[in-house]
């Protein structure tokens, strides 16, 4: 599996936990399944740019800090849209970042013309 | 590499030649007084210097023992009894001084012995001079190890003083006296080294000259101590045993 | 006859043991090493003005065994060209009628010595592999090593990994082409049947190699029997040798399962249960490095999991934070 499909299922199987965590805020529950299709959006976009660097940069250390930063930067612009649960979306969506973007690095194949 | 310079087997290197321990088991009476006698020249002072100080004996005790130990190797037919694979001749050579020594206190039957070897004139007073020369000092062969080292390095001096011999014959035939006091000065003078351009300014020529000659008078001296080597050797794998030690263990 | 003073002696010897290089594009600069065939000197080569290392006969003669196998190595190492077999240069006799071949000088450590500091397992079956890949090659032009042990692999300072000291090679399978007019027609002759062919330079059933790292068939001097098998035994050995910095014949500590099934199937007494080829013994080693199930281990399901979790521990830690987290963050807000 090449390393852009690897990030997207992660990005995409991670986004879409994170966001079915939301069952467990009653206030939230009305809007779940906008929450869990906006989340593996999220998700989906964090894994394709991860897995996109990952083909570009041949670095785990690199890899991790550019996922943990596309993670923020995507879970911060959601918590800013809602003005609200900043730490509750930011922090997860960071991880879940930051996870896309170690996979991606460690695992996938790279084609050789990628390199 | 210009190989055509190189060309093995151009007769500087006989593989085969004549081995004592063949010609010791010889039918051939010429061929086993042959043997005997390179035996005796090669071996005889190393056997004196060592009944001397391993056995601590009188120079004339030491001779008699020296005439009578290959009297004796003659006459009891030693070296049929030697068994290449089992030791090297020297290590049975100093066994056999060693048993020779032990059983040997009559000094009437070593008198009334002449035999065949006593048409070689062995320098004795020579070999005590390089012993009272004080380059071997007795203390430091007391041990097992030390006993064979000792013999080893004096059956070496006997090797290569002859091979020393052979190449001052070979250089006088090729009329190359100079390459030979050459590699006299070199190798054999003096305790302190000598550069090439040092010698090349003592005899007056050009650095080359002194490179070329010394080139060939060691590969020369080389040739002849491994033909005397073969010549005192049970075998080849002996042979190339002792090339070793011979050659091997100084250098680098 | 004149005494010989114990320093002329020395002198004697060493100036003696010196190859002959007088004439020839070679410079001596000193001695690197010396083994049972001959002696390795590293010399420099005027011609092209580089370092070489010359490895040349003790004794001189362009005949006998010693001469016969030098010559083979030479040709040995002539028709592996790879980047982890030292490359020959040239070969011939000396003018003291030694005969000699020059090789590249490797400038760098014995793996022996290499792996003192050498601390990760991964590194030294990362330096493994490289060794097999070279082994591997020389199998494929049909030559065997016979002598595969620490001390014949040198590590070159660039990380290289060389595998060197060919000269108990034997050769299966002709692969090379005898030309007639040979260029080196004055480097010494193999025997009709001693170099080129279903040969070996020991061929007589003597026993040569290194005790613990030479296969039992080569022990007990079937030398007809040798084949690819043979060598993966002394690798098995070697590979052992690296992970425990123990010599075979010691006892050797607990390896991991994994590891210690692969030593044990390259080392298997009886051949037909080792490894049938070189690149299967790498295989297993890569699969190992990559966290993946080796065939000479069956695994149980708890070897299976045990595997899985190393081979993905940080991800997994990971997702388990990350719950972890969420959890905590579940907790938080209802509190």
């Amino acid at each position: 599996m090449n390393k852009i499909l690897l990030g997207l299922l992660i990005g995409a199987l991670l986004g879409a936990f994170d966001g079915s965590t939301a069952w467990f805020y009653p206030e939230a529950r009305a809007q779940l399944a906008g929450i869990i299709v906006g989340s593996t959006v999220k998700g989906l976009i964090a894994g394709v740019a991860a897995g996109i660097f990952a083909r570009k940069v041949n670095s785990v250390p690199l890899g991790i800090m550019f996922g943990l930063a596309v993670g923020f930067v995507l879970a911060f612009l959601v918590a800013y849209m809602q003005h609200d649960h900043y730490i509750a979306i930011i922090l997860p969506g960071s991880i879940v970042g930051l996870i896309v973007g170690y996979a991606t690095q460690k695992y996938g194949a790279t084609p050789a013309a990628a390199r | 590499m210009d190989h055509d310079e190189f060309k093995s087997g151009d007769g500087r290197f006989p593989a085969t030649r004549w081995s004592v321990i063949a010609a010791v088991r010889s039918e051939d009476d010429a061929d086993r007084k042959r043997s005997l006698d390179t035996l005796c020249e090669t071996y005889w002072k190393p056997v004196y210097k060592y009944v001397r100080l391993r056995w601590n004996r009188s120079a004339p005790d030491a001779q008699d023992l020296t005439q009578g130990f290959f009297i004796e190797m003659l006459e009891r037919e030693l070296l049929n009894r030697f068994d290449g694979s089992k030791s090297r001749l020297r290590t049975y050579l100093r066994l056999c001084v060693d048993s020779f020594v032990m059983n040997e206190d009559k000094a009437a039957r070593r008198q009334k012995r002449g035999g065949e070897v006593q048409h070689l004139a062995l320098d004795f007073a020579g070999a005590e001079e390089e012993i009272s020369g004080g380059t071997i000092d007795a203390a430091a062969i007391a041990s097992p190890e030390s006993l064979e080292e000792f013999f080893e390095t004096e059956w070496l001096r006997s090797l290569f003083a002859l091979a020393i011999e052979d190449l001052r014959t070979l250089c006088s035939e090729r009329a190359r006296d100079r390459d030979f006091q050459l590699f006299e000065r070199y190798n054999l003078d003096g305790d302190n080294e000598i550069s090439y351009a040092q010698l090349a300014q003592q005899y007056g020529i050009a650095v080359s000259e002194v490179t070329n000659g010394l080139a060939w008078t060691r590969r020369e001296f080389r040739r002849l101590a491994l033909e005397r080597l073969r010549e005192i050797c049970g075998d080849d794998d002996e042979f190339q045993r002792e090339a070793r030690t011979a050659f091997g263990r100084n250098a680098g | 006859m004149r005494h010989l003073s114990d320093k002329a002696l020395t002198r004697l010897r060493s100036g003696a043991d010196l190859p002959d290089v007088g004439g020839t594009r070679y410079r001596l600069i000193g001695q690197v090493a010396r083994g049972g065939m001959g002696v390795v000197y590293a010399a420099e080569d005027e011609l092209l003005q580089r370092r070489v290392a010359l490895k040349v006969l003790e004794m001189p003669g362009s005949e006998g065994e010693l001469a016969n196998r030098l010559t083979r190595e030479a040709r040995v190492l002539a028709r592996l060209e790879h980047p982890g077999i030292v490359p020959v240069h040239d070969v011939g006799t000396l003018p003291d009628g030694r005969v000699f071949y020059t090789m590249k000088f490797v400038e760098g450590q014995r793996l022996d010595h290499y792996i003192e500091s050498l601390a990760s397992a991964p590194d030294r079956l990362r330096i493994f592999l490289r060794i097999c890949d070279a082994v591997a090659f020389a199998h494929a032009r049909g030559v065997l090593h016979r002598d595969l042990k620490p001390a014949n692999v040198m590590v070159g300072s660039f990380g290289e990994v060389l595998v060197m000291d060919w000269g108990l090679a034997k050769i299966l399978a002709d692969v090379t082409h005898a030309e007639p007019n040979d260029p080196c027609g004055n480097i010494p002759r193999l025997p009709a049947n001693g170099g080129i062919g279903n040969t070996s330079g020991t061929g007589d059933g003597r026993v040569m190699g290194t005790p613990g790292y030479m296969s039992p068939e080569q022990a007990r001097g079937e030398t007809e029997l040798l084949d690819a098998r043979s060598d993966i035994f002394s690798l098995g050995a070697l590979l052992r040798y690296l992970l425990t910095n123990q010599l075979p014949a010691h006892p050797l500590p607990k390896l991991d399962r994994s590891l210690e099934a692969i030593c044990a199937k390259a080392c298997a007494p009886e051949r037909e249960r080792r490894y049938a080829a070189v690149p299967d013994l790498a295989e297993d080693v890569s699969r190992y490095l990559d966290g993946l199930a080796v065939s000479a281990h069956r695994e149980s399901i708890f070897d299976k999991l045990a595997r899985f979790y190393r081979r993905y521990r940080f991800f997994i830690w990971l997702i388990a934070t990350y719950l972890l987290m969420r959890v905590l963050l579940i907790l938080l807000i209802k509190h």
